[in-house]
């Protein structure tokens, strides 16, 4: 939660789980929101997942991880607290009327199951907006079937599309689709807030993987209904010569080099020395260079293959060549122009002190009226006792009470099981 | 129902898909968004490949029509001073404009921030660009490829670990850096109904793209393991894509109650599958060859759907590697209402997908429009609502302006 950030005054109740609608929440969170992240004692799963200092689970391994700080819990509350337990349940609906935003990502079903079906809640705050992340949604005869990010990578049809050139389809990332989906969500909230300032009205939004992903691949869409059958290219381009990733001096070193037009293979050929190659005839227009795109991309990848990709992108851009290496996690870490544009930012993770400060990936939007940090990670039910008195009207007796019976939690069951 | 966005109105100078499909996004919940092309050819993509009938023609680019949706169009040379006031009238009635030139392009126009906000107080711009409007590489040129390059997509995501680094398809760190300016875009219209204050918003889609595959840069500094791509090589039970009888399927471990083989032997009908040197992840890895052997043939008996099913009546997780007719012609989308039928005077009508979520069951794009014909709204828009002549019209028309 940011001072006085946009959404000040704005409260979410979070049932969330795995990394979509984490970051998603996370965003309004980093917007001032007061995101409570409900968490269950028996699914600690998101706080096993790491990654942790060294690659190893410390003492208290449940406020170590990384992601937590990524996105699981930064900027957020954390309230563990057993919600199918009546005592947890009666406590949730408190906090529900005095809360604006109401979201989950379990499948269709389950918050009905609970009592925290979008009616029940309306019920008892009319203001009310609440959103369920799932794979399929809530209708259609997939709506009960689970799912992982890469799983809806491929169903959207992102996957069939991805492969190297003449090869098999390959799924397009692990987790590209969760990052989609969470920009969607807070896409949503936020206009689900704007027409609520208009309206005063909650709404029920029903926010689905599969058709965030749909729209991703538009395009491919429309062609289906017409025949076009889009080729598997790797890197390559539907017209762009050269358009690829190029060898570079050292091991697993790349450059990607896109040329758009005429005048930039010009550019090229000068910035590699006007090799006899470049200027035969069979590479003289758009049109030659792409039906020769496999000899073009050799000859150019061994001419690549003798600098260094970093040095190598600078000259060519230089010459308003269009290149870049392929940046492994170490450069993007020491990459000045991330580092100019203060996008690495530095956290160090007070409720684990041992793991020391670390480098996370900021936002890539900067609003000076709206400015983002990381100011604080969650600990496993940290704000048990502050949530429950000031919004559910507790006494320390009573949290006690619901601490004694099983209820809350302030940190994992003596039983389970380590990372 | 109104749509919520219905009281907006967005400017997009754009010929990036960035700012393309950002604008789309408002569009599609009710902005009033005008598309302003540069006279006579238009937006970049009106010329890219592929073409809905096949012939080249402008307004039958697939790209240009999946991210323009909802859009009106007029053409408006902002080079020129004619044309350049023209926009900064319409920019008094904006609440957005998006545009995605490279860093300064806006300025050296005489439609930077500064000016635009003199007009304006209340405008939200968002610049999106490859590298942002700052910084040592703010000049340089970017693309697609050269975003998932250096925002670590092409190194660590996709692809095989023995073979160059690949890409997904269809520019999506794009679209990535277009959902975060929408994003973006929405905090800074709840800020402006606070202190009736606009907003420039500076993206960049080489940080969108480091932002995205979350594997990146945390777990770097966490443990000191550059991550590499290859995630589902030789991975048969996680990642790989396996033959269909009419299509392909990914299989995933979840849902198995910790006892994957045990769950899929009993699926495939295949008690090899309990051999124990496919007991641990390491072992199905290490002998992927073999166990590929007994799956792979199991599986293709299977249609996608009947095997979608019956696995989800199982409680495994599976993922149909489905091609885009599968997804248009999907039994769950139709019955979900996502798709919507808009008729394109050029190119037809098409089933166009909705926005990726229902608000109070509704779907936005319910009452869409198409993508806009080049130019197909300069008199209702310069003539109707900015109040020019048709015979004003006709000069700027000679004269290139529109």
């Amino acid at each position: 939660m940011v001072e006085k950030g946009v959404l000040d005054g704005v409260r979410v109740l979070t049932l969330e789980q795995v990394h979509a609608l984490p970051w998603g929440t996370g965003f309004l969170a980093d917007l001032g929101a007061d995101v409570i992240r409900v968490e269950s004692p028996d699914h600690l799963q998101d706080r096993k997942a790491g990654p942790f200092p060294g690659g190893k689970a410390g003492e208290e391994w449940w406020n170590e991880a990384g992601n937590l700080v990524y996105y699981g819990t930064r900027n957020k509350r954390s309230l563990c607290m057993d919600v199918t337990h009546p005592g947890g349940k009666e406590v949730f609906l408190k906090l529900v009327e005095k809360t604006d935003i109401v979201t989950d990502n379990f499948r269709p079903g389950t918050m009905q199951r609970f009592g925290f079906d979008h009616e029940s809640l309306s019920a008892i705050n009319p203001r009310i907006i609440t959103l369920s992340s799932t794979a399929y949604g809530y209708t259609g005869p997939w709506r009960r079937a689970g799912s992982r990010a890469r799983t809806v990578d491929a169903a959207c049809g992102l996957s069939y599309l991805t492969g190297y050139e003449g090869g098999p389809s390959m799924r397009a990332s692990n987790n590209y689709m969760d990052h989609s989906v969470g920009n969607n969500v807070a896409y949503a909230l936020l206009l689900a807030l704007y027409q609520r300032n208009r309206t005063g009205k909650g709404m029920r939004i029903d926010l689905t993987m599969l058709e965030t992903g749909v729209t991703a691949v538009g395009p491919a869409i429309l062609e289906a209904q017409h025949g076009i059958t889009r080729d598997r290219l790797g890197c390559a381009h539907w017209w762009k010569a050269p358009h690829n990733v190029y060898p570079a001096l050292g091991d697993d070193r790349w450059i990607a080099i896109v040329v758009s037009s005429d005048e930039e293979w010009e550019r090229l050929k000068i910035a590699m020395g006007s090799p006899d190659w470049a200027g035969e005839d069979r590479f003289a227009t758009v049109l030659l260079r792409w039906q020769n795109r496999h000899a073009l991309d050799e000859l150019l990848g061994e001419w690549t293959s003798r600098h260094d990709d970093l040095e190598l992108a600078q000259r060519l851009q230089r010459q308003s060549i269009a290149a870049g290496s392929c940046l492994t996690a170490q450069d993007l870490v020491n990459d000045p122009h991330l580092d100019a544009r203060g996008f690495l930012w530095e956290f160090p993770n007070p409720q684990a002190p041992e793991a020391g400060p670390r480098v996370f990936a900021g936002r890539p939007f900067r609003d000076p009226g709206n400015p983002m940090a990381i100011t604080k990670v969650a600990g496993l039910g940290q704000d048990n006792s502050e949530i429950l008195s000031e919004l559910a009207g507790l006494s320390s007796a009573d949290i006690e009470g619901l601490e004694a019976e099983g209820v809350i939690f302030s940190a994992p069951r003596p039983d389970e099981p380590r990372p | 129902m109104p749509r919520i966005l219905s009281e907006l109105r967005v400017l997009e100078l754009s010929h990036r898909p960035s700012g393309a499909f950002c604008s789309k996004l408002l569009a599609d919940q009710g902005a009033d968004t005008i598309k302003v092309e540069p006279p006579g050819w238009g937006d970049q993509s009106r010329h890219e490949p592929p073409f809905i009938g096949g012939e080249p023609h402008p307004d039958r680019s697939s790209t240009f029509l999946a991210f323009n949706t909802n859009k009106r169009g007029i053409t408006l040379d902002i080079e020129q001073p004619e044309g350049r006031n023209l926009f900064l009238r319409l920019a008094k009635s904006a609440d957005i404009v998006v545009e995605s030139f490279p860093p300064g392009q806006l300025a050296e126009q005489g439609i930077d921030y500064a000016t635009l906000s003199a007009a304006n107080p209340g405008l939200v711009l968002v610049s999106i660009a490859y590298f942002g409007q700052d910084g040592p590489y703010a000049s340089h040129r970017g693309d697609d490829l050269v975003a998932q390059a250096m925002g670590g997509y092409l190194y660590a995501v996709t692809g095989s670990a023995s073979m160059p680094p690949m890409g997904t398809a269809l520019q999506q760190m794009e679209i990535t850096a277009a959902r975060n300016g929408a994003v973006a875009v929405m905090a800074a219209l709840l800020r402006r109904e606070q202190s009736e204050r606009g907003a420039h918003i500076d993206v960049s889609t080489m940080e969108a793209a480091v932002s995205t595959p979350s594997g990146l840069i945390h777990p770097f500094t966490y443990t000191g393991r550059n991550p590499h791509r290859g995630g589902s090589d030789g991975n048969v039970m996680d990642g790989m894509h396996l033959p269909t009888l009419d299509g392909e399927v990914t299989l995933t471990t979840a849902g198995t109650g910790g006892r994957p083989m045990q769950a899929w032997a009993e699926f495939l009908e295949e008690p090899g599958l309990l051999d124990p040197r496919f007991a641990t992840r390491g072992g199905r890895m290490e002998h992927w060859e073999d166990l590929h052997a007994l799956v792979a043939p199991r599986l293709a008996q299977w249609t996608n759907l009947d095997l979608m099913r019956e696995t989800m009546a199982r409680g495994l997780v599976i993922g149909l590697v489905q091609t885009p007719r599968q997804v248009v012609e999907s039994p769950h989308l139709e019955e979900r209402g996502f798709f919507v039928e808009l008729d394109h005077p050029e190119a037809g009508p098409m089933q166009y997908p909705g926005s990726g979520f229902f608000i109070d069951g509704e779907n936005a794009m319910a009452a869409a429009r198409p993508a806009p014909r080049l130019g197909e709204h300069n008199v209702e828009i310069l003539g109707g609502e900015l109040g020019l002549s048709l015979r004003e019209l006709g000069l700027l028309r000679a004269a290139r302006v529109i």
